[in-house]
């Protein structure tokens, strides 16, 4: 009996230590856990204090490939990381600031490239304006004989409003002005063309009225 | 206070058109060489127009048409040299007389070919600002009777004056500046077979 209770006294103390053990052990892993977890959270805070001054020192100093919208992104998600560092608010200012130059240089570039090819694209139309006026010029000083040529005259005279329409032939141009020859008329210059039978000029400008008649006819010595 | 206005603006102006008329002495060797070439471009012009006028297929209208061009290269009051190897003289006409007869000269084709137009003389500036200087040509002229039989031959030596005056006029509202060149006499230095 006595050894029966015994035993049972030890059973009992058994489960009290036991439980004592499990219960001293559990809070003992929990305190360990906590830790680790922030000790992790202040690694991993660390790690990206690191990683965001190498970026922004990176992009400071030129040192990535990254395009503009890469570097911006960057930026985005350092600043979302939220990070008490003074010297990455420092780095960050500097790296916007530094940004904002980069797109203000990249939407100057664009504006200058659109303007560039708006100006390509009007000189190209002017070029081309002036292609059919030009070809029906060397079609008259190419005339084979004296009645195409007068046909020729007629039709590139109804280019212009009055066959007294004034054409200016600059011979030189320097510092800014230019040297004329003796203006003459568009009519007396086409029967020159058909006389002489050689267009040695080019087209510098040409005048128009409301109903797109040339008015004034501006030439230049070869 | 006003007189000292009016004599500043006085200065001002005077400095400016003595700028304006040293800048029209001093021509740059380019703006020279531009007018020298006008010149000769107008001769060469001419030369054109001799042969239009002088060429039997012509059309009457178109070669008095081309007189009309011509005449407008020379200076009121110019006259034209004509000689012959049939006559120690030379003969002077006014230019519109020259290329009358010249039109409705004896032959049933005309050959007239100008070469040789050179500068004997430089353009020089003269006192009055206008540049002044002589070209020189050589017509080779050849007359042929209705079978195709060359009639009459001759190579004349020529010299041209030409006259360059820079003038203003205004066109289209603004002022434009241009070398008015004129020809003047042509007088025959020598003829030969």
């Amino acid at each position: 009996m006595n050894k029966q209770h015994f035993m049972h006294q030890l059973k009992g103390l058994a489960l009290i230590l036991l439980v004592a053990a499990v219960t001293l052990g559990g809070s003992t892993g929990c305190k360990s856990k906590k830790k680790l977890a922030k000790e992790q959270a202040a690694a991993e805070y660390a790690a990206k204090v690191e990683q965001a001054k190498s970026d922004l020192n990176a992009i400071l100093e030129d040192a990535t490939t990254w395009t503009l919208k890469e570097k911006e992104q960057r930026v985005k998600t350092i600043k979302s990381w939220n990070l008490q560092d003074e010297e990455i608010n420092s780095l960050l200012d500097k790296v916007e600031d530094k940004l904002a130059r980069e797109r203000a240089d990249i939407e100057r570039k664009a504006e200058e490239e659109r303007l560039r090819r708006e100006e390509e694209a009007r000189q190209k139309a002017e070029a081309t304006k002036f292609v059919s006026l030009e070809s029906m010029l060397k079609s008259i000083a190419g005339a084979p004989d004296v009645n195409t040529a007068n046909d020729r005259i007629n039709q590139t005279l109804m280019m212009f409003a009055t066959p007294d329409v004034p054409v200016l032939i600059i011979i030189s141009r320097a510092g800014g002005f230019n040297d004329y020859d003796r203006p003459t008329t568009i009519r007396k210059y086409l029967e020159y063309l058909k006389d002489q039978k050689v267009f040695g000029n080019l087209i510098e400008q040409v005048k128009y009225d409301d109903y797109g008649k040339i008015t004034e006819l501006e030439l230049i010595k070869k | 206070m006003k007189i000292k206005n009016i004599i500043l603006a006085l200065v001002i102006s005077l400095s400016v058109s003595g700028f304006l008329a040293a800048q029209q002495d001093e021509l740059s060797p380019e703006r020279k060489q531009a007018i020298d070439s006008l010149a000769l471009e107008k001769v060469r012009d001419l030369s054109k127009y001799v042969s239009i006028i002088g060429n039997k297929n012509t059309q009457w209208s178109e070669a008095n048409r081309v007189i009309d061009r011509a005449e407008e290269l020379f200076m009121a009051g110019a006259e034209i040299g004509v000689s012959s190897l049939a006559r120690p003289d030379v003969l002077y006409y006014n230019v519109r007389a020259y290329f009358e007869r010249l039109m409705r000269l004896n032959y049933d084709r005309v050959e007239i070919e100008w070469y040789k137009i050179e500068y004997v003389s430089d353009l020089q500036r003269q006192p009055d600002g206008t540049y002044v200087g002589v070209i020189t040509i050589f017509q080779r002229f050849r007359g042929y009777d209705r079978e195709g039989g060359l009639v009459y031959e001759d190579t004349t030596k020529k010299d041209i004056t030409v006259y360059v005056k820079r003038k203003e006029t205004q066109i289209g509202g603004r002022i434009i500046g241009f070398w008015d060149v004129l020809l003047g006499d042509i007088r025959v230095k020598e003829t030969s077979r």
